[in-house]
């Protein structure tokens, strides 16, 4: 699709938000299921993913323009793991898409085997058990991706949680993110070589990685505006150097994370090992929470750290996108170790990156 | 969006920058090898060596952006972005050449007459001919409005000059700087207006340099002293009292390329192999943060050049990098002091050692130098619409 096609699929998205505001996510009403019907019929939850194997088709960016709109709006749906993750890893491991209007999530921590099954179903059938850890989504998404150890290798599995239990657990911003029991589940899986787990991981990274993006820049806009609206001591408080110095910081931070994001998105979609790109981004966007959601809050004051203004949706979401798909410090040490390994030297390796 | 004027577009692939970067290691290893120079931190400012510029001269790597016409060679932003990144990463000597370049070459090119072009621009590409920048004064720092440095007409229309200009990095080998001065009285109501930029022969009469010592010792600081200077009337660059105009776009490009965060990855290295050595998983980390955000840099700067590329002079978003950079190059030592052992010396016996101490008694310098810190952030918040 061409950019003029990613911004009417942005607009639309955009005026499908202006419907459905944030609210508080709970225990009883953890996702935005009535955002995800409209998404879903709009077939918008399957962009990026071919026609031929159930999507919308369009491009790599479209998907991420989706993820990124929605992040910025808070939306509580699970389309970055169905669209930037779970999605295209099933296709890599030529594995049957589910109904891109059923939610779809991935599971790539905790313990679970996956067991070759004699059952008489063939090949590509296997026997899940254990337990899977921090699913996002998980008690909301209708299928998972697991990534589980095989006798022979590392397989992904698509599995059908109706009727699995999963723990209510939840991330600072209230989105589930629950444990999964397999208990002898029986699965289509198939076996991943390492570069497609090493790439499986980059592009969950990634993808939390475009959500915090768009989050912090839309955290700042709403900072931005807020120092225009507020006035204290008879004036703006974005009139005030010491606020301004702020806002010029946080400003300095969204802009380096979009630069190296986007940067990151199109090495993916040059096709290109992305681990170091996505490692890279993860930890850079991480990096900016701590700057952008911090002065965000103070210049806010004291209205900025209650339910009743909306900074929260997007500020607790950071805090928790940031340490999802792996921590900073894991992929700190991963983008150090990738960088040092390269036979090159350290310049070579970094100006290979992206 | 609030943030469209801090926002460019990602910078597209260029596979000629590429090759000239693989030109530029391929010489850089064979320097290294020869000894013809160490690596060291800050190079742009205190790395002066004139043979190593004309080195880079005979390559074409010296105004390469320029018409052929005058000595350049008519490349992309993103070509000259790729040279100077490799220099500064290897810590090569660049600073004789780097300030003439960077800004003044671009700056004659913009308003330099025809003569001072076909003279000047030639001798800058080939490495031979140095400026100096001449804004900020000793009473007149980071409100460069403020400056006093005076030219009068003398009768035969020529420029005479009185006042002093300091922090004038490498005037004591430097042949031209252009000076900001004060042609007609400050006007309170607007303090913009009556200044003028001069293109100075820092060989003429009347002109005294006396150096200024930085914390390791180091000389690249001066001070220049004008005394009753006549500077022959067409030596006026651009227009009489458009000096603040001029002074501002020539500012743009001095604040955005890859030496506003790479003056300390001398230290980096060392770091990296530091850390190779030991593979301890604090230092893995704090390598994988340092290059988060060098990366994240890079491609704020690459940004830059292509927009140049597009004949766009992205101000705003320069003094975001110049920002975000800065503060960088000074964090390194932060992070380096955190994940190993070592002690900052200039005499340490390992090279980790005397980097940190380059950086650490450089680093002052970082925030400050082309605008602080504080002026910048002023910048982005007018870009951000609050100013």
């Amino acid at each position: 699709m061409s950019t003029s096609g990613t911004d009417l699929v942005v607009e639309t998205v955009r005026d499908i938000l202006t419907k459905h505001e944030p609210f508080v996510l709970s225990r009883e009403r953890p996702w935005d299921e009535g955002l995800w019907s409209v998404l879903a019929e709009a077939g918008l939850t399957g962009v990026g993913l071919p026609e031929e194997a159930g999507g919308s088709g369009g491009e790599l960016a479209d998907a991420v323009a989706i993820v990124a709109t929605l992040a910025a709006g808070a939306a509580a749906v699970p389309v970055a793991e169905q669209l930037l993750v779970a999605g295209p890893a099933l296709l890599a491991a030529d594995l049957d898409l589910p109904s891109p209007e059923q939610p779809l999530t991935i599971a790539v921590d905790g313990v679970v085997t996956a067991a070759a099954s004699d059952d008489g179903d063939g090949p590509g059938r296997f026997t899940l058990t254990g337990t899977a850890t921090d699913v996002a989504w998980a008690g909301v998404a209708r299928h998972v991706a697991v990534l589980a150890h095989g006798g022979a290798g590392p397989v992904l599995a698509l599995v059908d949680v109706a009727g699995l239990a999963a723990t209510h657990t939840a991330n600072l911003a209230g989105e589930p993110r629950g444990s999964l029991v397999f208990d002898g589940v029986a699965a289509s899986g198939a076996l991943l070589t390492d570069a497609r787990v090493a790439e499986l991981r980059a592009r969950y990274a990634l993808a939390r990685a475009v959500q915090l993006s768009a989050a912090l820049e839309q955290v700042l806009t709403w900072t931005v505006q807020y120092a225009g609206e507020r006035h204290q001591f008879g004036r703006p408080l974005g009139k005030f150097q010491a606020i301004q110095m702020e806002l010029a910081q946080m400003a300095g931070e969204v802009t380096a994370v979009a630069a190296l994001v986007d940067a990151a998105v199109q090495a993916l979609d040059r096709g290109e090992s992305v681990t170091l790109a996505a490692a890279a981004a993860k930890v850079r966007a991480g990096a900016a929470v701590e700057v952008v959601a911090k002065l965000a809050h103070q210049v806010h004051g004291a209205i900025g750290f209650t339910q009743e203004h909306k900074l929260h949706h997007l500020t607790r979401r950071c805090w928790s996108w940031r340490d999802e798909a792996g921590t900073e410090v894991a992929w700190s040490r991963v983008l150090g170790a990738g960088l040092i390994a390269d036979p090159d030297g350290l310049w070579p390796a970094l100006t290979h990156v992206v | 969006m609030s943030t469209n004027s801090l926002t460019l577009a990602p910078a597209p692939r260029s596979e000629a920058a590429e090759v000239v970067r693989a030109e530029v290691r391929e010489f850089l290893a064979a320097e290294l090898a020869a000894g013809a120079f160490s690596t060291h931190v800050d190079t742009w400012l205190s790395g002066v060596d004139p043979a190593f510029s004309r080195k880079l001269g005979e390559r074409g790597w010296l105004g390469m952006t320029w018409p052929k016409e005058y000595g350049g060679h008519e490349r992309s932003a993103m070509e000259r972005y790729a040279v100077t990144e490799e220099l500064l990463a290897a810590g090569a000597p660049v600073a004789a050449h780097w300030i003439a370049d960077r800004q003044s070459g671009p700056n004659l090119l913009r308003y330099g007459t025809e003569a001072q072009r076909r003279e000047i621009l030639p001798r800058i590409a080939a490495g031979e001919c140095y400026f100096v920048i001449g804004m900020s004064e000793p009473d007149s720092g980071s409100d460069l409005a403020s400056i006093r440095t005076r030219a009068t007409r003398d009768g035969d229309g020529d420029w005479v000059v009185n006042g002093a200009k300091v922090w004038t990095s490498n005037a004591h080998l430097s042949h031209y700087a252009i000076t900001l001065v004060r042609t007609s009285a400050a006007d309170p109501a607007n303090r913009h207006a009556g200044l003028s930029q001069l293109l100075v022969d820092l060989s003429l009469p009347g002109i005294t340099v006396n150096p200024i010592r930085i914390l390791d010792g180091g000389h690249h600081f001066n001070e220049v002293v004008f005394d009753d200077v006549v500077i022959p009337a067409d030596m006026l660059l651009g227009e009489e009292g458009a000096g603040w105009h001029q002074v501002t776009a020539e500012l743009a490009f001095e604040r955005s390329g890859p030496e506003r965060f790479l003056s300390t990855y001398p230290l980096v290295a060392e770091f990296a192999r530091r850390v190779a050595e030991t593979q301890e998983p604090a230092g893995l980390a704090a390598l994988g943060r340092l290059s988060a955000r060098l990366l994240a840099l890079r491609q704020m700067s690459l940004r830059i050049a292509a927009a140049l590329d597009r004949g766009e002079l992205p101000d705003i978003p320069a003094a975001l990098v110049k920002d975000v950079g800065t503060t960088f190059e000074a964090d390194v030592i932060d992070e380096v002091r955190r994940a190993v052992d070592v002690h900052a010396s200039l005499d340490a016996p390992d090279p980790l050692g005397r980097a940190l101490a380059e950086a650490q008694l450089h680093a002052p310098g970082y925030t400050l130098r082309g605008g602080t810190n504080e002026i910048l952030r002023g910048i982005v918040a007018r870009g951000l619409g609050l100013r």
